[in-house]
């Protein structure tokens, strides 16, 4: 599903974020990237989001070598992929189901389709009884629950997560979890960055360790 | 409800949202455009009122066309019946050397130049009154050929009052029109520079919708619909500032100087003005804010 062949990013043309890197996700697998603030889990999100180019190498999610996208064909792309934050990012002044509706408004599903699939996207994350409720009354693991409802509501073959727990307890952080798990059992390809260790070794997920822009570990985790 | 419809309504629900959030910023800017498009619209309106009002009992233009010293009497009949047959020309007056010198010399500090009689250096020559409606252009085509004629020593134009007003009149058409250039730039980069404002301040939003596979063209819509809105209310705003513009300087030329022409008892609204000014509006806010957004997008992506 996704595929890294010898990825450089450059900055500036001297401030080097990643560094043949290489690495393949098969389709419905999930797993995690750990690594330091700055080691370039991010930079390789973005590649893999279409946000940034890669310097040299290529990045193909299934299939596409993402270089090859521009404008219409970008977006497209993009709305076939989930993405949760850190910092959910939830309109305010639109109600959890008005923002758990916006990519399907964003890709043109039809009005009679977008009231089932968000109601099967909130319910996935217990949160069918808050739809009409504005964000702003939500507690964060509340708001980041709807975050992923939104990531998952137009039903995308590739997952990513940008620190989904960095802001939640223990608690919420490993129901957050069993979420993703269960996605993934449903078929998802799931890419979770995260530096929380306590969270990457709970799950028995493959492990990408990332340091200074270089893939230094690729392997299971811990517990398995 | 088809698609394309649905994404448009909730364009325009996005673009309303932006406007009453920020309804002071609106209004200031509305009205801020609606007076900067009313100057030209206004010089236009004044434009049109002095072209329209150029005076038509005015003197004529007239010419004295010098003839060369040996011309014979059969060229300058036929010069003479030339210029009479030209339908510009209204009267054709042949004034002889010894008329001419008669006439300098009954002019104040001249007497003695009587003396010359027995060598009088003028030439014979020809007055050329145009007619009362002639137009410059064609005036000015007469004097060339005159000019090139073989027959002409030299000549001396006189452009009537209605002909000096009517350049006149154009001149302040074209300073009339660099103004208004001026103005709607000005148009432009306000509507260019709070479009860009609004869409920093949306960075965060357009971000997201970004990662959520919306284009361009999906996140610009709402602004460029708010710009439209913005155009329009501009339009109308302007229309009303001329339209009151022009009914202070009609009161006030009727009461001070109808008795100079009855025309200026009332200088109708040009419609063409109005139609112009919100049509420029619209034009220069949509323009305006479609580069800004697009140059903003651009630096986001």
């Amino acid at each position: 599903m996704i595929e890294f062949e010898s990825v450089a990013k450059v900055y500036d043309g001297q401030r080097e974020a990643l560094s043949d890197v290489n690495f393949r996700l098969a389709p419905g697998e999930m797993a995690f990237l750990t690594g330091h603030s700055g080691a370039g889990k991010s930079t390789l999100l973005r590649l893999i989001l279409g946000l940034e180019t890669a310097s040299s190498g290529a990045v193909r999610v299934a299939g596409t070598d993402l270089s090859t996208l521009s404008g219409e064909k970008l977006a497209r792309y993009r709305r076939r992929v989930g993405v949760v934050f850190q910092d959910p990012n939830l309109e305010e002044d639109l109600s959890v189901y008005d923002n758990v509706a916006l990519p399907l408004r964003i890709s043109g599903f039809s009005e009679s389709e977008i009231p089932k699939r968000v109601k099967a996207a909130l319910s996935r994350v217990d949160l069918s009884d808050q739809a009409n409720a504005s964000p702003r009354v939500l507690s964060g693991g509340q708001q980041q629950r709807v975050g992923i409802a939104r990531a998952i509501v137009h039903r995308p073959a590739l997952l990513v997560a940008d620190e989904p727990t960095g802001n939640l307890d223990p608690e919420l952080s490993a129901r957050v979890m069993r979420m993703f798990t269960q996605f993934q059992q449903l078929g998802v390809t799931i890419l979770v960055a995260t530096h929380e260790r306590a969270v990457v070794e709970s799950l028995p997920f493959r492990r990408l360790v990332i340091e200074q822009g270089r893939l230094v570990s690729d392997g299971m985790g811990a517990n398995r | 409800m088809n698609r394309w419809i649905l994404d448009h309504t909730q364009a325009i629900h996005d673009a309303w949202k932006r406007t009453s959030d920020r309804l002071t910023q609106f209004i200031v800017l509305v009205c801020l455009l609606g007076i900067l498009l009313a100057i030209p619209g206004w010089l236009a309106q004044i434009w049109i009122g002095m072209a329209s009002l150029v005076p038509e009992d005015a003197v004529q233009s007239e010419a004295i066309v010098f003839l060369k010293q040996d011309l014979e009497v059969e060229a300058r009949i036929d010069l003479e019946r030339t210029l009479s047959e030209m339908p510009d020309t209204d009267q054709i007056i042949f004034v002889p050397r010894s008329a001419a010198l008669e006439q300098l010399s009954k002019q104040d500090g001249l007497e003695p130049i009587a003396d010359l009689k027995a060598n009088n250096p003028l030439p014979d020559a020809l007055r050329v009154k145009f007619s009362v409606q002639g137009v410059e252009a064609r005036e000015n085509q007469i004097i060339e050929t005159l000019v090139a004629d073989r027959r002409v020593l030299s000549l001396r134009y006189y452009p009537s009052t209605r002909i000096q007003y009517a350049s006149l009149v154009e001149m302040l058409g074209f300073l009339g029109i660099g103004l208004s250039v001026l103005t709607v730039i000005g148009v432009l980069m306000a509507v260019f520079l709070v479009a860009a404002a609004d869409v920093v301040d949306d960075r965060r939003r357009i971000e997201l919708y970004t990662l959520l596979g919306a284009s361009r063209r999906f996140i610009r819509r709402p602004y460029l619909y708010r710009a439209t809105l913005l155009g329009v209310l501009a339009g109308l705003s302007a229309c009303l500032v001329i339209t009151f513009l022009n009914e202070v300087l009609s009161s006030v030329l009727a009461s001070n100087l109808k008795a100079l022409d009855t025309r200026l008892e009332n200088i109708p609204m040009d419609g063409r003005i109005l139609i112009g000014v919100a049509s420029i509006a619209v034009l220069a806010s949509w323009v305006g804010a479609e580069r800004a957004v697009n140059r903003r997008l651009r630096a986001l992506h």
